[in-house]
């Protein structure tokens, strides 16, 4: 009795979060007929799958092409994970090993003050973003949107990883360093070695975070740069119909779970194991 | 890198923080080719002095000289020091062989070179057929090895101990503490400092023995003068094991008399002693079970240990708890009632401010 | 207080019909009601194995448990009113010491003026009594295991403790106080305690019974005094005593061991034994520093001595290999070179392939 309980419970959960996803997934494959007629849900059954929705946003049909939003979504998500991953270990490091503050601010409320950036709702930062990025001519350009991105990737990644940095044994870099390597050779040689997972962790967010945004890129790039959300959002708004637009949605999550399943094998093939015991 | 004979010099170290003294104006001259033991409760300063001789704290006060040098100004990575310490600390992410080979490397030696160094050591430490795997993959003692092995890999001029068997248990300690003896006795360039709260390890791997305790040096000498001749109650507390028993006494008419039940006649050593209040202190093993009336008092076992060979019990008295050690394993259960007695000849006097009076000699 | 009994217990966790690899190899014993036992070997020699079969969390693979003749193979963990103690601690962080002490007894639906005098009752007997309102989790590592072992003897209906291991992560500095409080607290219970350890010294100190453990076998059983005295294996003379027993290699001729020109009697009745060589073992504290010769005294060839504060040790030149014999502080260290040493025949014990010859 317990055990129905359990999995009609887990059922209708899967159901839940696996209807919409599957239903576009589904969509975009259909023919204009099977959509305006009513609901239909099986290929080949009930419709015949058609490739219209799929050429309509590659730019086969000529109607619109979600190629170019990619390649700068994919631009910019990566120089802003690079960087907020760079400066953000190293940031996250100092704070895990030596101590820092004024008065009675210490390590502790410079992490907080890093993580409440993030607090603070989008919408009230993007009227200055955007005068700062229009002083600097930096509007429309990836440069200023990876800026802008990095400056909200960095919180989460400096958070992450100051808790991954402070469960290594400080006695570690101790001894690279009394072993003749300087203060930033025991970090690159024996801690970033032990933070592969840790990185790895705050790597994926930051990914996801950055490839997902669609607020700033929406107010700070125009049409030299439009990201995926962006692109996906405008063929929203105008005439699309809906297999494009279920084609359009299914395009723009592929290369995150592509990358998914890549992370994940690599963390089960033994990413982990071995770095902290 | 090879040592030259220099000497490891501490003039007036002190470190301090804004709240408390961890070390107080610390001057000794460590010599190479010796074992120096650093022994003293947890919190005594041993672990902080080897930190600043490492380089690892900045000493507020003082000089440490390393021959000609002034060490206290170089940065740690330039200071040619090795350090064990209480953890099994390894690098996780390297092998056994690369653990080793890696100080070697980083010192310039070739590459062929640090392998076969690395590789000779961890024959010395029997760790050959380990060599390539994990550190997590070794039992605690190996990884211990390990930790050795890269200390002494690189023939330093320092070699710092930092309490190395503490998270073994007993069999490994003994294993290991004679293992080291060997070891060690192979490092006549270096200077060796060895840091532990047990009296065994002090008196059998020591040529030299500093007492701390609450950041000072309040003793030095060879090891079983040390024993012989605690300079003060504090120090003859750190180096017995179990801690000498310390009661209060007087010397009165010719008497001692501690409590009211345990009176004998002034034994020869502390004859010259003036009458007056005292506080004696008595070795486990030296106290006595059973003893004649007058100099006897009955109590109860408030605990039995078992240690290695050798049976404690702890008798609560009315002058006090008594701690004494038998030869072999016994049954005692707690509540049990003994009679308790105490050697004349074999008691140490103090003064009342804890400094000795008089030691009964070996 | 409850005897727990098994019977034909043996355990595979990969269900092997090969009783050589099983964890634990079939035994029957009785552990009996009141007593403390510690269950001492290396780590996978099966201890755990043991006290997880107690305490129900595994289910044996074969034969039986009984807790006072009831037989509770089957009962899960939760209905055998044991009292468990970990190597971490458990407790609740977010509650206070009271309100963790006082918890078990919540579950089970006491009325609240019995539970607080029944909680400082308990934290009295831990020491506890003026920490109550404090965060738990503000505690050190050793008090926290008090709080752990408090919460198991809090309820009036434990028939045993079980512990695995409970000073594994506590400082080795506080071990030496929390051994002894753990064990004056047991004294005063009537209860079988059941205790896992790989340190000697632990086990030696908690139990008055040893289960010394290896390869999923017990080795032997006996109180420390037995083990130390009447090691029945190699394995138990080495594992037990500081330092280990020595051991050497002798002929054996008409019940008497022969070696470099000496004969000697051992404890053992050696008329039956087949063997021509057999391993003889006496402890270094047995042996005794002779002046001239007599029956079981041997010469040897004292060349090195350590110093271990209130004994020493005098290591000497035997046979081929080194006997230790430890000595007094007291007694006065001779000058190297021949020694004689008197090996007792009522402590010189046979031993043919790492087992005791009788």
């Amino acid at each position: 009795m317990k055990k129905i309980l359990k999995y009609s419970f887990i059922f209708i959960w899967s159901t839940f979060v696996l209807v919409p996803l599957s239903w576009a997934l589904v969509t975009s494959f259909k023919p204009p007929a099977a959509v305006n007629n009513g609901a239909t849900f099986i290929p080949w059954l009930q419709f015949q799958p058609t490739l219209d929705g799929w050429k309509d946003i590659t730019g086969i049909s000529g109607y619109a092409n979600l190629f170019p939003p990619l390649i700068n979504s994919a631009t910019v998500t990566f120089f802003s994970t690079l960087i907020s991953l760079t400066f953000g270990c190293m940031a996250a490091y100092g704070l895990s090993r030596f101590s820092y503050g004024w008065k009675n601010y210490k390590n502790p409320d410079i992490i907080f003050f890093f993580i409440s950036q993030r607090i603070m709702p989008p919408a009230v930062l993007a009227v200055p973003f955007f005068i700062l990025l229009k002083t600097l001519h930096l509007l429309d350009t990836k440069l200023g949107l990876v800026l802008v991105l990095t400056s909200g990737l960095m919180p989460i990644v400096v958070w992450l990883l100051v808790d991954f940095f402070n469960q290594l044994p400080k006695e570690i870099d101790e001894m690279a360093m009394l072993e003749g390597c300087n203060p930033f050779e025991a970090f690159v040689r024996t801690i970033l070695p032990l933070a592969r997972p840790g990185l790895t962790v705050a790597g994926m967010f930051a990914i996801i975070f950055g490839w997902n945004d669609l607020f700033f890129a929406l107010v700070l790039t125009f049409t030299n740069v439009q990201t995926l959300p962006v692109a996906v959002v405008a063929l929203n708004g105008t005439v699309t119909p809906f297999w494009t637009l279920s084609a359009s949605a299914i395009f723009s999550i592929l290369p995150l779970v592509g990358l998914a399943f890549v992370v994940e094998r690599f963390l089960s093939k033994g990413g982990f194991a071995g770095a902290v015991r | 890198m090879k040592g030259s004979t220099v000497n490891l010099d501490l003039r007036s170290v002190s470190v301090d923080t804004e709240t408390e003294v961890i070390l107080k104006d610390i001057s000794f001259k460590f010599e190479p080719g010796k074992i120096y033991v650093l022994i003293g409760r947890t919190t005594s300063g041993k672990t902080s002095l080897m930190r600043t001789i490492a380089g690892l704290i900045e000493p507020t006060d003082g000089e440490i000289h390393l021959g000609e040098e002034r060490l206290d100004e170089v940065p740690i990575w330039d200071r040619g020091i090795a350090m064990v310490y209480q953890q099994f600390i390894n690098y996780p992410h390297r092998t056994v062989l690369n653990n080793v080979e890696f100080p070697l490397l980083r010192a310039g030696v070739s590459k062929a070179d640090a392998k076969a160094q690395a590789l000779a050591m961890l024959e010395k430490v029997g760790l050959s057929e380990f060599k390539d795997r994990k550190p997590s993959q070794l039992s605690g003692g190996q990884q211990q090895r390990v930790a050795i092995a890269r200390a002494l890999v690189r023939n330093t001029r320092v070699i710092l101990l930092d309490e190395p068997l503490m998270n073994l248990d007993y069999k490994l300690r003994e294993q290991l503490r004679e293992e080291f003896r060997t070891l060690f006795k192979g490092t006549a360039d270096s200077v060796t400092i060895y840091a532990t709260t047990e009296p065994s390890e002090a008196l059998f791997l020591g040529d030299e023995l500093l007492v701390m305790h609450e950041g000072r040096v309040i003793q030095h000498g060879k090891p079983d003068f040390v024993f012989e001749n605690p300079s003060s109650i504090d120090v003859a507390q750190i180096v017995n094991d179990p801690p000498m028993t310390i009661l209060d006494a007087e010397i009165k008419d010719g008497k001692v008399n501690i409590g009211n039940l345990i009176t004998f006649p002034t034994p020869a050593h502390l004859k010259s002693e003036k009458d007056g209040k005292y506080k004696i202190g008595t070795r486990a093993s030296e106290v006595i079970l059973g003893g004649s009336e007058s100099n006897s008092e009955e109590g109860t076992v408030s605990l039995s240990e078992v240690s290695g060979s050798e049976t404690l019990l702890y008798v609560k008295l009315n002058v006090g708890e008594v701690v004494l050690q038998l030869e072999g394993i016994h049954d005692y259960q707690i509540g049990q009632a003994v009679t308790i007695s105490l050697a004349p000849n074999r008691i140490f006097l103090f003064n009342m401010d804890g400094t000795l009076c008089a030691a009964p000699g070996n | 207080m409850s005897k727990i009994t098994f019977t034909n217990i043996g355990q595979s966790y990969d269900k092997s019909p090969d009783q050589d690899t099983w964890a634990l190899k079939p035994i029957s014993m009785t552990l009996d009601s009141g007593k403390s036992y510690a269950l001492v070997g290396p780590s996978g020699c099966g201890k755990t194995t043991i006290l997880n079969i107690i305490s129900g969390i595994v289910t044996p693979f074969q034969g039986s448990v009984a807790f006072d003749d009831v037989d509770i193979t089957k009962l899960p963990t939760a209905k055998r009113n044991v009292a468990l103690v970990f190597q971490f601690p458990t407790i609740y962080k977010s509650m206070t010491v009271e309100e963790n002490l006082a918890f078990p007894l919540v579950c089970r639906k006491w009325e609240a003026a019995k539970i607080k005098s029944r909680v400082g009752e308990i934290a009295e007997q831990i020491g506890i009594s003026h920490k109550l309102n404090r965060s738990a989790n503000k505690l050190g590592a050793d008090e926290k295991q008090l709080i752990s072992l408090g919460r198991g003897l809090v309820r009036d209906d434990v028939t045993a403790l079980l512990m695995d291991e409970p000073l594994t992560v506590i400082d080795p500095q506080l071990k030496f106080e929390l051994r002894k409080k753990i064990k004056q607290i047991i004294a005063g219970k009537d209860i079988t305690v059941v205790y896992v350890t790989h340190d000697q010294y632990e086990a030696m100190t908690f139990a008055d019974e040893l289960l010394v453990m290896s390869l999923g076998k017990l080795v032997q059983r006996g109180t420390p005094e037995d083990l130390f005295e009447r090691p029945n294996s190699k394995y138990v003379g080495n594992f037990i005593g500081s330092p280990a027993m020595n051991f050497f290699k002798a002929e054996v001729v008409d019940g008497l061991a022969k070696i470099g020109g000496y004969t000697l009697s051992s404890s053992a009745d050696l008329k039956q034994v087949a063997d021509p060589y057999l391993e003889f073992g006496i402890r270094p504290e047995h042996i005794e520093v002779h002046h001239g010769s007599g029956d079981n005294v041997v010469t040897a060839d004292f060349f090195s001595h350590d110093d271990l504060g209130s004994t020493r040790i005098l290591n000497c030149r035997f046979g081929t290999g080194v006997i230790k014999v430890k000595v007094a502080r007291s007694f006065e260290v001779p000058n190297h070179g021949p020694i004689n040493l008197k090996l007792p025949k009522s402590n010189l014990l046979a031993y043919r392939e790492g087992l005791q010859v009788l």
